[in-house]
């Protein structure tokens, strides 16, 4: 996104445009680029740059264009702004309220300020620009010297409203009087305070941060419109229906807004960027995974999710935004309780899914292929925007000497006394026979042609794994039998153990006891 | 454990503290600040004038993306309002966008007091009473006001 250069860069941090030193630079972001003059009725066109109402071309009739056929697109415009060049519908171009009230109150206060200090002259000398000299044009014009009223930012914005200050002109001030900074810094401090309610926006309050205006001229920061688009493609503000939301999620920032935030606030704009990053990350980074309590997943398996919900959207926006992965849980339809988190509405164990691929359909659905990466216990959740999140803790398997000490204490048990045994003779049984149990009953199955086990199954899941490791995820993937039975892999903490649940399956499916 | 609250309803609190509206105030509970009693006055002139009606409001996790959930706990009598005090609104529902906030719902519940809708009954009941003998409907909206909205 556009404005993300100055976020990284926290190592030095813009600072704040000074009401005295800087008093051009910040009349200058008011600026008109076509006419020069401070904004009227400003436009922000769909490339992010804003204008006068009055200074947009001459709208043509568009040609070739027959979808979406709205009366106002059929008109169109060539965009004046270098960066940009693109042919404009022009009802896409509709007044920027955010940006029209700010120059509405920054007017009010100028023309308070000015009346009052009609007696204090300011002498403004025009620079000569290199390019200007080199520049074809006669270059024998003297520097023009203007004579204003009322401190440097006064005297410079009153120029520039006047139309007699270029937009790329800089100027020199005649010296200064203490007296004169001072009423700089007023005038300055009094504009913040008037036009803070405006940058502050609607839906969440704070300091827009990486504005986007929607072609009907409101403004929200790019994150909330993006959530507000989750659940519904009208304009918060006006109700107007808005353009598909891959289109607008796309836009570039209101520049104008921007530079003008960035040059007033740098502090409050990083402290917000800053505060945004935390919140997603989650409270004092002891919630610092997306839970989705939806279905079992397994390590190194992949799963195939539909994402609709538009609280999961944004939490699938925030992943594809960060690490690309969030934690799969599995919907605790029965209520059992889940160790130290008590009764929750997920199971306690669950598998980190790594986001393969995301395809954003247009009626803001997405698609996803995530592969599973490892289990993890949680250790305490909270709800953030509606979806979980929570502090996990990686579950492996114990290391292999433990590994190999469990296979030798179980196998050198005496045989099971009672004849029919399946648990007893499971126990029994070497960690590489249990592998083997599984590896026959695929052969044996497929020899019958099992339904689980089609082409079309194997494709999506490969050949049952050689890893003993692995095979009982791969098994639990393509093995028709309940969910709830299948979980138990997922706090296992030895190889042996899971091949022993898998081993329990297939015997319980010989037996007919299922 | 629950996440920290959004700046956002921190600042409607606050706004809500620091700039009332008449005959409206929502107060959120200390231990749950999604969770607010709120209090309208019927509006002046209207068949609720002088009641004071409490209602129950609560922010959902995802809010300002979904509307907050509110319901009367007065007995009230009126078309849009049933007997669990549920309310007929278009802006509770599919007309809600997270531009518009607790104060601006409150004040819609406020007008709807004052201006019933019959023709889009939530009460039945009540709704007829109101379509076929108006008179008596809003007499016995006052005799409900007198009997349940009034401080004793
Ligand atoms: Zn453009
Ligand atoms: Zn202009
Ligand atoms: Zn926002
Ligand atoms: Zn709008």
């Amino acid at each position: 996104m556009s404005q993300d250069g100055d976020a990284s860069e926290k190592s030095a941090l813009p600072t704040a445009l000074a009401a005295h030193e800087d008093a051009r630079e910040l009349v200058r972001l008011l600026q008109c680029t076509q006419c020069s003059r401070p904004f009227r009725n400003p436009v922000t066109l769909p490339c992010g740059n804003s204008i006068c109402k009055e200074c947009l071309p001459e709208a043509h009739q568009r040609e070739h264009i027959s979808y979406p056929d709205l009366p106002g697109r059929r008109q169109g415009f060539q965009c004046p702004f270098e960066d940009c060049g693109a042919e404009h519908p022009a009802s896409d171009c509709n007044i920027d309220v955010t940006l029209a009230k700010i120059m509405e109150s920054i007017t009010e206060v100028v023309a308070k300020h000015r009346s009052v200090l009609e007696s204090m002259p300011e002498l403004l000398e025009e620079q000569v620009m290199w390019d200007e000299v080199m520049s074809s044009q006669p270059s024998s014009e003297k520097p023009q010297v203007h004579q204003s009223v009322g401190g440097r930012l006064i005297a410079t914005y009153t120029l520039a409203a006047q139309g007699v200050l270029n937009h790329s002109t800089d100027v020199t001030f005649a010296d200064a009087a203490e007296q004169e900074k001072a009423i700089d810094i007023a005038v300055l401090q009094e504009v913040l305070e008037t036009t803070q309610r405006e940058v502050d926006c609607q839906v969440c309050y704070n300091l827009m941060l990486d504005p986007v205006t929607t072609f009907c001229g409101h403004t929200l920061c790019r994150k909330c419109l993006a959530r507000v688009l989750d659940h519904s493609l009208h304009c918060p503000v006006c109700r107007r229906g808005l353009a598909i939301p891959p289109s607008l999620l796309r836009q570039p920032s209101n520049k104008t807004l921007v530079n003008l935030l960035n040059g007033l606030c740098p502090d409050v704009v990083a402290a917000r960027a800053e505060a945004v990053e935390q919140e997603e990350r989650g409270s004092e980074g002891n919630a610092n995974v997306s839970l989705f309590v939806c279905t079992l997943g397994f390590p190194n398996q992949p799963t195939f999710l539909r994402i609709f919900e538009p609280r999961y959207r944004l939490m699938l926006r925030r992943c594809l935004e960060g690490s690309r992965q969030f934690g799969m849980l599995m919907y605790n339809r029965y209520g059992e309780p889940q160790g130290d988190l008590g009764h929750v509405h997920f199971y306690q164990y669950g598998t980190m899914l790594q986001i393969v691929h995301a395809q954003m359909l247009a009626d803001g659905t997405s698609l996803i292929e995530t592969r599973g990466l490892y289990r993890f216990r949680v250790k305490s959740h909270a709800v953030l925007d509606g979806y979980s999140v929570g502090d996990v803790e990686r579950i492996d398997d114990v290391n292999l000497a433990e590994e190999e000490r469990i296979e030798a204490e179980e196998t050198s048990l005496p045989p099971p006394t009672e004849e029919g045994d399946i648990t007893g003779q499971i126990n029994r049984m070497s960690t590489q026979e249990l592998l083997a149990l599984g590896q026959e009953f695929i052969v044996r199955m497929r020899g019958r042609s099992a339904n689980w086990l089609q082409q079309r199954v194997l494709d999506i899941h490969g050949q049952p794994s050689e890893d003993a490791a692995l095979f009982p995820y791969w098994f639990a993937s393509v093995l028709p039998i309940s969910e709830e039975e299948k979980y138990k892999l997922l706090g296992t903490r030895t190889v042996r153990e899971r091949l022993k649940i898998t081993a329990t399956w297939i015997r319980r499916i010989e037996t007919q006891r299922w | 454990m629950s996440a920290p609250l959004p700046k956002r309803i921190i600042k409607e609190t606050e706004r809500l503290q620091s700039e009332p509206v008449p005959g409206i105030s929502a107060q959120p509970h200390d231990d749950n600040a999604r969770y607010f009693d709120v209090i309208v006055e019927g509006p002046g002139g209207s068949c609720y004038e002088g009641g004071v009606f409490q209602l129950e409001l609560f922010l959902p996790d995802d809010y300002p993306m979904c509307p907050p959930r509110i319901r009367f706990l007065t007995r009230i009598y009126h078309p849009n309002i049933d007997r669990l005090g549920r309310i007929c609104l278009d802006v509770l529902k599919n007309n809600w966008s997270p531009a518009l906030q607790i104060r601006t719902i409150l004040l819609s519940i406020q007008a709807l007091l004052g201006a019933p809708n019959p023709e889009d009954p939530l009460n039945e009941a009540v709704a007829k009473q109101w379509k076929e003998n108006q008179p008596e409907a809003i007499k016995t909206a006052r005799e409900w006001t007198e009997l349940y909205a009034k401080k004793k």
